[in-house]
């Protein structure tokens, strides 16, 4: 079943031990070489936490059930803490072909919520294959040259 | 698009997403027609100067929005990089120079490099401001001396001198075959 950061975005986060809630979904962590989801964070500033793809049981449709109370860890390194700040977040953030030219913003991202796996990159009403993704960071999400616009 | 476009541009690593300088001045080798390398700001206003220069064996593409490479290994220590790239001469701008065709008429004054979008630098062109008034575009490699006030090319340019980049990228392909060059 596929899913999307934007309509996953505030779900709840439940534990499936103890059905207590953890938090909400505030955004992803994707890594962009596995072209997958790395961690979801929660909450926002200071008091960010990861969790792990890996503790995650069940991403269903209303809540987001992870494995027991331990999943929620600190930041570890300056890329997860960027991540828990909010850096590293895809959405809104603007898109650069290989070849250096704009393609505008990244409105959304489309994963497989069984595994993980990003499937598509939407960009305004385009859905871009996830195959293209070669890289991600703090200022661009970076495509292969071929989502170069024609010159 | 034009060298001077390209003053400004931030560095963004492919992999990595981030930019991690932007394009102070790009260093132009008028003899060789190409684009040896980019001095470098660090990002952000009143950050200064980078030491460390963007060889042109290092940069993946220069394109409208920004220079990619891809990582921060890229940017290179002066004493490291190649001479022309470390310690560039001074006086080898063609900025300013008169366009002189081997019979001697002057097609204008050289107002900028017109680059390949998504290369890694190359030179196709020069943007000049015609002798006749207004801006224009040669194709290269046209060039058959250049010193620090002028530069000659073939007579068969005066033919090719179109009014923007779009004109002058369906010119080079003609020009060269012209003068047996591809």
């Amino acid at each position: 079943m596929t899913d999307s950061f934007r309509s996953a975005t505030g779900r709840k986060l439940i534990s499936r031990a103890s059905a207590g809630e953890l938090g909400v979904v505030g955004h992803f962590v994707v890594d962009a070489d596995e072209r997958r989801i790395a961690a979801l964070v929660v909450g926002r500033g200071k008091k960010a936490q990861l969790v792990d793809w890996a503790q995650v049981s069940g991403f269903g449709p209303d809540a987001v059930m992870v494995i027991d109370d331990g999943a929620l860890r600190a930041p570890v390194g300056d890329r997860e803490q960027a991540a828990a700040d909010g850096r590293l977040d895809l959405i809104g953030k603007r898109v650069l072909t290989e070849q250096g030219n704009a393609l505008g913003v990244l409105d959304d991202v489309i994963f497989d919520a069984s595994t993980g796996a990003v499937a598509m990159l939407r960009i305004g009403d385009r859905d871009i294959p996830a195959a293209s993704l070669l890289g991600s960071g703090p200022y661009a999400v970076v495509l292969d040259a071929t989502q170069d616009p024609a010159p | 698009m034009t060298a001077s476009q390209i003053n400004g541009l931030p560095v963004v690593t492919v992999r990595g997403g981030d930019d991690i300088a932007e394009v102070r001045d790009v260093i132009y080798d008028p003899e060789a027609g190409r684009l040896v390398g980019l001095t470098l700001n660090k990002r952000g206003f009143f950050a200064g100067r980078r030491r460390e220069v963007l060889p042109a064996d290092a940069i993946h593409a220069i394109g409208r929005d920004a220079v990619m490479v891809m990582d921060e290994s890229s940017l290179t220590a002066p004493e490291d990089a190649p001479s022309d790239v470390g310690h560039p001469a001074t006086e080898r701008n063609v900025i300013g120079d008169d366009v002189l065709t081997e019979g001697g008429r002057s097609l204008g004054v050289v107002r900028d490099l017109a680059v390949l979008v998504g290369s890694a630098g190359e030179v196709v062109g020069y943007q000049i401001d015609k002798a006749g008034g207004g801006h224009g575009y040669i194709p290269l490699p046209a060039q058959l001396a250049v010193s620090g006030a002028a530069l000659v090319v073939p007579d068969v340019t005066e033919e090719f001198v179109r009014d923007d980049l779009v004109g002058l990228g369906a010119a080079v392909d003609e020009f060269r075959s012209r003068l047996g060059l591809e």
